[in-house]
């Protein structure tokens, strides 16, 4: 939202953009936490959670219920359920878990965000600029996060590849990367990407495309291009096919690889999720129609604040929707945002998330999603999905993550109360099973600044899960 | 010597010039060292012995090497004699103003698209190309106050840009040019900046675009391949230079240099010499310690400009909680002990390395300090000869003394990296230079002048600086008034124009706050430089955004 569009300026915007109140606290470029030294239980601990309401996202919620997690995953849910012998035993007592909260959309863990220079940039890939040692991932972890999706900003109508990452803080900055989740893509529409909020520069010309009908024209000429570029390769291999068997036909010459159109040839053929940043009715109805034009499917819709106007159209797309609870009017083409956007949507059958964009919101998301309750009336398990399931589903790792079920990756937050529960604080926070916070553990901010005088890194023998 | 063709086309261009048809090493006489304590570095030490020099060489050397009729005899009873110092790190003889590119790799690379627009300024940076060895415009000013501490050849590459050039290593003769030059290309020389208002202009985009150059340098190299075995029926290859500069680096057989200094960089510059296989040298590594893994079995070119604590351990992040850490002294000297122990950290892993001055001044003072935080010193004088040699792929020419290898001597009062270090003489291409004694008042060694007591530097005029952040490169103009060792001024960007507070001078060292107004709020911006005459380096701490450095050159 505010931050990606200021950061389509050069160095300007993204010195000021985390400056307006909204991100007042996103970029910490150094910060104090490669000193905190983590205990992170090695891989494979056999670990069982005793005792808890377990609320699992998908099958309703368990009353006095134990989690048993073998390698990483859950190995079994339900109550009355026998503790395996030397399994480190977290005792629930008193206790709501449920499972790891994920963002939709965030910009943690990435240095850089906004390659705004043009308005396709499908070359440039989060993954190449991610960090570790943001303090907001620290914070999330903190607050239950264990998956967020890192998207590249809203300078660009096709902005750079995302990174789906774990929070595996204290590992190496590859440890962070979430296996098995497809690759993605930011896209944006509307005022960032005219660049309306961006100061001129006299004499040079501004940036294509200045209005909407431009970003529909941008969209459906890389896509065009995109197709004669799939057929250049197609050309090529049936060429390089036709020479096995004719060894006096000339070699042929493959085409140039060129990686922005790889980007976008793996849309066409549903390699690639989108993520789309929008606002408007009108112009989701037009990204909606590219889409169905070039035969591939919106995974999810970011922002989308004036969903609930077109709910049907965007359920009937197979589109999902990743919204705020309740922020809005923060400029013209977010007036019309309602609170009740979320539950009207997934009223009408649309898999909605609802997401932080930001670091300050992603510690408290499960607050967040408390608001879809008291606004629209969504089930208290719906609220839930609407930051674990859900999201999952948009970022395809819902048959990894997403809900606490037999054979899903052991992504776990523990709570002392309700998530819901204005008081309630997050506890644990598990990763593939294994703690990487723990409230009890957890320094103060005191003893982190004492810790930077330390400074040494956590002990890492695994490179994560790749 | 392979020469490129670059070299080899100067050198026979200044071959039909009268003064150049004298051979390289005309200037240097036959010397015999005598009764000189000898570091061969890879020989052990000599207590008492003597070098032979002839025609630039090393002739002989040993304990009883007879001394011939024709040889000036320099008795050096007392003094120690140590190979010539490398640095690996240097811009020196280079233009200050950045040198226009060319409109970077591949004509629109990558990609294409509605979206692309001419690019309205010259691409700095972005010339993969560029032959620094032919650029390279030096007086014997220049070499004089860095051969005093005992350099004798340096590797000089532009030190901003994404492709920055193929650079050239440097012999510190006063008369040092592309014809005297020791090798060409060395390196094609490898960054993180951007471009101003153009494509790649963040730290995402430069690597994007680094990427696509080497898929498209695969590329023209295998088009060249066919096109040269059999050009009938074939599509000419375009004429790229750019990319035929990058071939030989996407084959492996050019190194690429890549400066990283953060751990984080360091391992993105470990992934993308992985993706394409290069043989790849990581330069800078001063957060080494924290990526020793990435590290490990590559060479480094480790820099000793330390880094301000604040780069790296976080401070803006306190500074940003609003808080007045009490501990901040104590916390500066745990950060300095690491940030120095670096080299110390990479020796007991097993990364084989260099050391470089990284641009600072105090070179050799902060080899010192390296060694002091745990650095064993025959490690470290390995780093700055033999092992510098080998990197720069002149390892059978230079860095140690031996028979056979060029003259590149220092001559010192003790052992070079002691304390109380003085250089008396260095031979380069056996050619003797006389180093004076430096003045009394000045403390250190060997680094150059600088410190406390030294008089504030003039700062005063207007300066070009170009700021570079994770989100993209600044010019800014900066105008400074200076009144005694305090100054104010302005600086004027994109940005607006910000007032100077706080500017204060020590010596070379200079620091001031700007505050820039946003949606309401303020963010105070920290810089703290270093002036060099005409030229100012340094970086910018951006509060809670983290830091940035810059450099800025004095506008005529």
């Amino acid at each position: 939202m505010m931050r990606t569009a200021l950061f389509a300026l050069p160095l300007a915007a993204g010195v000021l953009a985390a400056q307006t109140p909204v991100q007042a606290d996103t970029s910490d470029r150094r910060p104090a936490m490669p000193v905190l030294k983590v205990d992170i239980p090695p891989a494979g601990t056999l670990v069982a959670i005793t005792n808890a309401t377990i609320l699992t996202a998908s099958h309703g919620t368990i009353e006095n219920g134990t989690v048993i997690i073998r390698n990483g995953k859950i190995a079994s849910v339900g109550t009355g359920l026998a503790v395996p012998a030397g399994a480190q035993v977290i005792d629930g007592k008193g206790k709501f878990i449920m499972p790891g909260i994920i963002d939709a959309h965030s910009h943690s863990a990435a240095e850089s965000i906004n390659e705004g220079s043009r308005s396709n940039t499908a070359m440039v890939r989060i993954e190449d600029v991610l960090r570790e040692d943001a303090i907001g991932l620290y914070r999330s972890l903190a607050g239950g996060v264990t998956t967020l999706n890192v998207l590249h900003g809203s300078a660009n109508t096709v902005g750079g590849q995302n990174a789906v990452v774990k929070l595996r803080w204290g590992l190496p900055v590859d440890s962070l990367l979430f296996a098995g989740a497809p690759p993605g893509i930011k896209f944006a529409l509307g005022e960032n990407v005219r660049q309306t909020n961006v100061p001129q520069t006299p004499g040079r010309t501004p940036r294509y495309p200045r209005t909407r009908m431009g970003q529909e024209e941008l969209l459906r000429e890389v896509f065009t291009r995109a197709r004669e570029y799939q057929a250049e390769w197609k050309a090529y291999a049936d060429a390089t096919t036709q020479r096995r068997k004719d060894a006096k036909l000339a070699e042929p010459i493959p085409p140039r690889r060129d990686l922005q159109l790889d980007a976008m040839v793996e849309i066409l053929e549903g390699k690639r999720l989108v993520h789309a940043h929008s606002y408007r009715s009108d112009e989701i109805l037009m990204l909606l129609k590219v889409a169905k034009d070039f035969n591939f499917r919106i995974a999810s819709l970011q922002h989308v604040l004036e969903g609930y106007k077109i709910a049907d159209e965007i359920a009937a797309a197979g589109s999902g929707a990743s919204t705020f609870a309740d922020n809005w009017a923060y400029k013209l083409e977010a007036f019309d945002a309602i609170p009740f956007n979320a539950a009207l949507m997934a009223e009408r059958g649309v898999k909605v998330s609802i997401n932080s964009d930001s670091d300050e919101r992603a510690r408290r998301l499960y607050q967040e999603a408390a608001k879809a309750m008291k606004y629209g009336g969504a089930s208290e398990e719906e609220a839930i999905r609407m930051i674990t399931l859900n999201a999952a589903w948009q970022l395809g790792v819902d048959k990894l993550t997403g809900s606490i079920d037999v054979g899903k990756d052991a992504d776990i937050a523990i709570f002392n109360g309700h998530p819901f529960a204005p008081a309630s604080r997050v506890e644990m926070t598990l990763i593939d099973g294994r703690v990487f916070f723990d409230r009890n553990k957890a320094p103060t901010l005191d003893a982190l600044i004492e810790a930077i005088k330390r400074r040494p890194r956590a002990n890492t023998t695994s490179g994560g899960d790749r | 010597m392979r020469l490129t063709p670059a070299v080899r086309a100067l050198w026979l261009a200044s071959a039909l010039l009268p003064h150049a048809t004298a051979p390289l090493t005309a200037q240097s006489d036959t010397w015999a060292l005598t009764n000189a304590r000898i570091q061969t570095v890879t020989r052990g030490v000599i207590e008492k012995g003597t070098i032979l020099i002839r025609k630039g060489l090393i002739e002989a050397v040993g304990p009883s090497v007879p001394v011939p009729a024709d040889a000036r005899v320099l008795d050096l009873a007392g003094k120690t004699v140590t190979p010539g110092l490398f640095d690996l790190t240097s811009s020196l003889g280079l233009p200050t103003a950045p040198t226009p590119g060319t409109g970077g790799v591949g004509a629109g690379a990558p990609g294409g698209g509605a979206a692309q627009q001419a690019p309205a300024a010259p691409r700095q940076g972005m010339s993969p190309e560029r032959r620094i060895a032919t650029e390279i415009r030096l007086t014997a000013t220049d070499v004089k106050p860095i051969r005093d501490a005992g350099i004798t050849a340096v590797l000089v590459s532009p030190s901003r840009g994404l492709f920055r050039g193929m650079s050239a290593l440097v012999p510190l003769r006063d008369d040092a040019d592309a014809g005297t030059v020791i090798k060409s290309a060395v390196a094609e020389h490898i960054g993180y900046q951007g471009v101003q208002g153009d494509y790649p202009q963040t730290l995402i985009g430069v690597i994007a675009y680094q990427r696509q150059a080497f898929y498209d340098a695969q590329r023209q190299g295998m088009l060249q391949d066919r096109y040269r075995s059999n050009p009938r029926g074939m599509e000419r290859p375009e004429n790229d230079p750019g990319l035929e500069a990058l071939v030989p680096v996407v084959r492996g057989q050019v190194p690429a240099f890549i400066e990283a200094s953060s751990e984080n960089e360091i391992r993105r510059a470990v992934r993308l010499a992985r993706e394409f296989n290069l043989k790849m040298t990581i330069v800078g590594a001063t957060e080494g310690w924290e990526a020793l893994d990435a590290l490990a079995g590559r060479p480094a070119v480790v820099s000793v400009n330390f880094p301000a604590p604040t780069a790296v351990t976080g401070w803006s992040y306190r500074l940003s909680q609003r808080r007045t850490p009490g501990d901040s002294a104590s916390s500066a000297r745990e950060a300095q002990k690491l940030i120095e122990g670096n080299a110390a950290a990479l020796n007991k892993a097993g990364v084989k390395f260099a050391l470089a001055s990284g641009g600072s001044r105090d070179f050799l003072p902060n080899v010192r300090k390296a060694v002091a935080a745990g650095l064993p010193a025959p490690v470290a004088l390995e780093a700055l000869t033999i092992r510098a040699a080998e990197i720069a792929g002149v390892g059978e020419m230079l860095g140690s003394i031996e028979a056979g290898k060029i003259a590149n001597l220092v001559v010192s009062n003790t052992d070079i990296l002691a304390d109380s270090a003085r250089v008396s003489a260095v031979f380069v291409d056996g050619i003797r230079y006389e180093v004076a004694p430096p003045p009394p008042a000045r403390t250190g060694s060997g680094g150059g002048p600088g410190g406390g007591g030294a008089p504030a530097a003039q700062v005063a005029g207007a300066w070009a600086m170009a700021l570079t952040s994770p989100q993209g490169p600044l010019d800014i103009t900066v105008m400074l008034v200076q009144n005694g060792a305090s100054f104010n001024g302005t600086m004027t960007s994109q940005l607006g124009s910000q007032e100077i507070s706080d500017g204060q001078i020590t010596g070379r060292n200079v620091t001031w706050t700007s505050t820039v107004q946003f949606g309401g709020q303020s963010i105070t911006l920290n810089y703290r430089g270093e002036v060099d005459g005409n030229r100012m380096t340094g970086s910018a701490d951006l509060g809670s955004f983290g830091s940035a450095t810059f450099t800025a050159e004095r506008k005529p």
